[in-house]
């Protein structure tokens, strides 16, 4: 939690705290875009995602540059985290040259003028939409999530009163029993990316959109994880060793994907997540790009 | 109201019950079904009630077992431990858990029962008075091949017997594992001479078993072989009782109609 | 007292009443079966129920029986937590030793009590059946509630609530909606039995099917009261209902018990004008 200390407390740090100030800053062009009030209640409501992990906090999503279900959420979530010492990275589907990555990217560096990376080690602020890099992460990271759709119940119940209640007192019988008609009738639970997880032994948590692969990497973590919805207004997060387990039955083992003897054909790589180039059939390489190009370079 | 050879205390002491029905949806009228009826029981006695159609014999029977409420008068029982208690005061719930164990009441018709087996259900009755399913299972099959059901009857559902074949079932249900009292409202009626006499030496047994039993019959045949004692009963009240010797003479075929 | 052994209630029911509207303490004595109405004329609430008081023990069936509007239903759904009581006591011995009136638990404490305290089965089974889900489904939900995690576990266990019901194993992976009405009730019946609780509430549980359809799960309900030795509440507009499947009964009208009786008497002896209405109906 040490690095999130310091990112609110520089950003704290930027506010005038005197009238002097408050005029300058006023004439000045604003940090990180949003105006303070707002970043302000963003992260009110990040802190209380952190302290109630796993619960879906709801928060003021406002307009943004790009178009709602574009990486809105996640974008105002790095806007509200982003200090003056930090580095950004931002993938998208694991690719940094991704145009929408390249885009969240250029917004947030030209409204902070902070750097910007490719690589882990060098980032603090890491905005994703479908993948965690595959290299190690720690305390000093903060993975910032674009989520579409935030609710994990969405396709069991549709009454958000409901909802609330089902969450409120952890009963989730009927995700249970999804999972059990998923098994009857397909052998297998076939929900792939956006593995439904129970956070702390409390909350369940849509982890929309990354693939299962990614999954155990959230559990006992060293980074902090926020998810950011800006449609659905709203953010939640998993803090540093947490507990996250994917919803299965003890017999039925949580399998992430694989593709036998596939191998990327760019690096060679075996253990990363693989991805089949677009209408190339059986010709797979990593989804991690900045990832895959050091595997190649060492 | 003669004086009864047994020196053992009774088992069933009525003493001036009265029963009326008032029918509120016809004209608020009241109907008097018995008067001022007292006698008593003694355990190992076989009480029969005889008298015309609408004496009042299914009535006390229904009153004793509390299937018509009390209006007037006391029905003490005496239980297993000497206390006596009334049956008219009790508690349904006290009622409930007297019937079956205490107190049986076996009808002329099989009561509606749901899909069970013969022996099964048999069986059930006995394990519901106490009995291991085990000891229960081994009875129900001797009671029932003494009653002439025979084995092939065994594992049918009861829905499926004939009327004779039923009220036999009801007669093996009824007096397994017996219970101290034995209330018999016509338990032969429907069966044929063959059946009738096994029947009847079953209830005869109950007798030597030392239960007090207090039936109706529409025969005089069985009263004057199973019971020891007769009352006889006209238009609601108790007219004569006293040993079967004395009563029987007594006794006109319009006595024993049902 | 006498020393007879009654066994120890299970279900303790005091002064239950449910009205709809305003409250004014009058409209209690302007409603009734002496007025003829649980409408009250002044205040236009209804009195849907009011001064109901039962025991039930274990291995006991109480019947409710009564015309639509009696507050029979009522009174089940009271205890069962799908309607909020308005007034009355009611104490459950499997849930903290009875020491808990019920009606004072907050709505979730009241859910909790549903997953192995207590189940209900509906007349119609789209109340406590998921029509969209199979058989196995709906039984799987109220044992992942009470923490059952293992697939092959939720499987066995299903397969037996079933074969138990008479439902065909061979339509324990079909969706419910595809069901008849009397396999849906079969179901039902598994899914309310699958955590084995103490206490089952049936509210018509039998009404709308066809009569032999309907014998067939009456049938199956009498003998699980037998050897499941749960303390029950059977409500029915039907005598022969309350006849196949219990020992006491309750007679309301107008949201009052106007008599309670063992079963047998009530049949042969009704007291009440408006019970012996009922049963000379039931006769004919």
């Amino acid at each position: 939690m040490g690095r999130t200390e310091m990112t609110l407390e520089a950003t704290v740090n930027s506010s005038p705290t005197t009238i002097a100030e408050l005029v300058g800053h006023r004439t000045t062009e604003t940090f990180a875009l949003l105006d303070e009030e707002s970043k302000r209640e963003i992260r009110r409501a990040l802190l209380q995602a952190v302290c109630i992990p796993g619960y879906q906090v709801p928060f003021g999503s406002r307009e943004m540059p790009v178009a709602r279900g574009w990486g809105s959420g996640g974008l105002q979530v790095t806007l509200a985290c982003v200090g003056a010492d930090d580095a950004v990275k931002v993938i998208d589907q694991g690719d940094d040259e991704g145009v929408n990555a390249v885009n969240l990217r250029r917004l947030v560096t030209m409204s902070t003028g902070i750097d910007e990376t490719t690589e882990v080690d060098e980032a603090t602020l890491i905005q994703s939409r479908h993948r965690i890099p595959e290299d190690d992460m720690n305390e000093n990271h903060i993975l910032i999530l674009q989520v579409p759709v935030p609710e994990p119940l969405r396709g069991i119940e549709r009454d958000i009163r409901e909802l609330a209640r089902m969450h409120a007192e952890a009963d989730y019988s009927r995700m249970w029993v999804s999972l059990y008609e998923d098994k009857v009738r397909n052998g297998v639970i076939t929900q792939s990316t956006g593995y439904p997880c129970l956070v702390a032994s409390r909350y369940i948590v849509a982890t929309t959109p990354i693939p299962r692969w990614d999954i155990p990497r959230l559990h006992q973590s060293k980074f902090l994880t926020l998810f950011g919805a800006g449609r659905e207004k709203r953010v939640y997060a998993i803090p540093p060793y947490t507990d996250v387990e994917p919803l299965t039955f003890e017999d039925v083992p949580f399998e992430v994907e694989s593709a036998d003897g596939a191998t990327c054909r760019l690096c060679g790589s075996s253990d990363s997540f693989l991805v089949e180039m677009p209408g190339k059939q059986e010709s797979w390489s990593c989804s991690d790009t900045a990832w895959c190009r050091r595997q190649r370079n060492t | 109201m003669t004086m009864t050879m047994n020196k053992t205390l009774p088992i069933l002491d009525v003493k001036n019950v009265s029963k009326s029905f008032t029918l509120h949806n016809i004209d608020g009228r009241t109907v008097t079904a018995l008067e001022d009826a007292s006698f008593v029981v003694h355990p190992g006695e076989h009480v029969s009630l005889a008298g015309s159609s609408g004496a009042g014999k299914s009535t006390l029977l229904r009153l004793i077992y509390r299937t018509y409420s009390i209006t007037a008068g006391s029905v003490s029982f005496r239980l297993a431990n000497d206390e006596w208690v009334d049956i008219a005061q009790l508690s349904d719930a006290e009622v409930i858990a007297l019937r079956g164990r205490e107190i049986g009441y076996v009808s002329q018709f099989l009561h509606a029962q749901p899909r069970r087996s013969v022996i099964d259900l048999v069986a059930r009755a006995g394990v519901s008075r106490g009995m291991s399913t085990a000891d229960a299972h081994e009875q129900a099959g001797y009671s029932l091949a003494r009653l002439g059901i025979s084995r092939t009857l065994w594992d049918v559902h009861t829905s499926v017997l004939s009327g004779g074949e039923k009220q036999r079932v009801n007669i093996a249900a009824g007096l397994i594992s017996p219970p101290r009292l034995l209330l018999l409202d016509e338990p032969v009626s429907a069966l044929d001479p063959e059946n009738r006499e096994r029947a009847i030496e079953v209830i005869a047994d109950l007798s030597d078993q030392g239960v007090a039993v207090l039936a109706v019959f529409h025969d005089l045949d069985a009263i004057s072989r199973l019971a020891s004692r007769i009352i006889l009963m006209s238009r609601g009240s108790v007219v004569t009782d006293g040993p079967v010797d004395q009563v029987l003479p007594q006794l006109t075929p319009g006595d024993v109609q049902p | 007292m006498t020393s007879i052994h009654v066994p120890s209630p299970i279900i303790q029911v005091r002064n239950l009443g449910k009205y709809y509207g305003n409250f004014d303490p009058a409209m209690i004595d302007r409603t009734g079966p002496e007025h003829g109405t649980a409408r009250d004329h002044v205040t236009a609430s209804i009195v849907a129920a009011w001064g109901v008081n039962f025991d039930v023990a274990a291995g006991e069936a109480l019947g409710i029986v009564g015309e639509s509007g009696s507050g029979k239903s009522t009174v089940l759904r009271c205890i069962a937590g799908d309607v909020a009581a308005s007034t009355g006591d009611v104490r459950l011995a499997p849930f903290e030793d009875g020491n808990v009136n019920i009606l004072d638990l907050d709505p979730s404490a009241r859910r909790q009590l549903r997953i192995n305290t207590l189940s209900v089965v509906y007349q119609d089974p789209a109340e406590g059946l998921a029509l969209g889900v199979t058989a196995g489904g709906n039984i799987a939900d109220p044992l992942t509630a009470a923490g059952w995690r293992n697939f092959g576990a939720i499987r066995d266990r299903a397969r037996e609530l079933l074969a138990r019901t008479e439902v065909p194993l061979d339509r324990m992976d079909d969706i419910v909606r595809n069901f008849s009405g009397g396999m849906r009730q079969r179901v039902q019946i598994a899914r309310a039995l699958a955590n084995k609780p103490p206490i089952l509430l049936l509210d018509e549980p039998t009404t709308g099917l066809d009569a032999s359809v309907a014998s067939g799960v009456l049938d199956l309900i009498r003998q699980l009261l037998e050897e499941l030795q749960v303390a029950a509440i059977v409500v029915s507009h039907d005598f022969g209902v309350i006849e196949m499947l219990t020992e006491r009964c309750l007679v309301m009208q107008h949201g009052r018990v106007v008599e309670d009786a063992l079963t047998d008497q009530l049949l042969e002896d009704p007291h009440h004008p408006y019970s012996q209405k009922l049963v000379a109906a039931a006769r004919t």
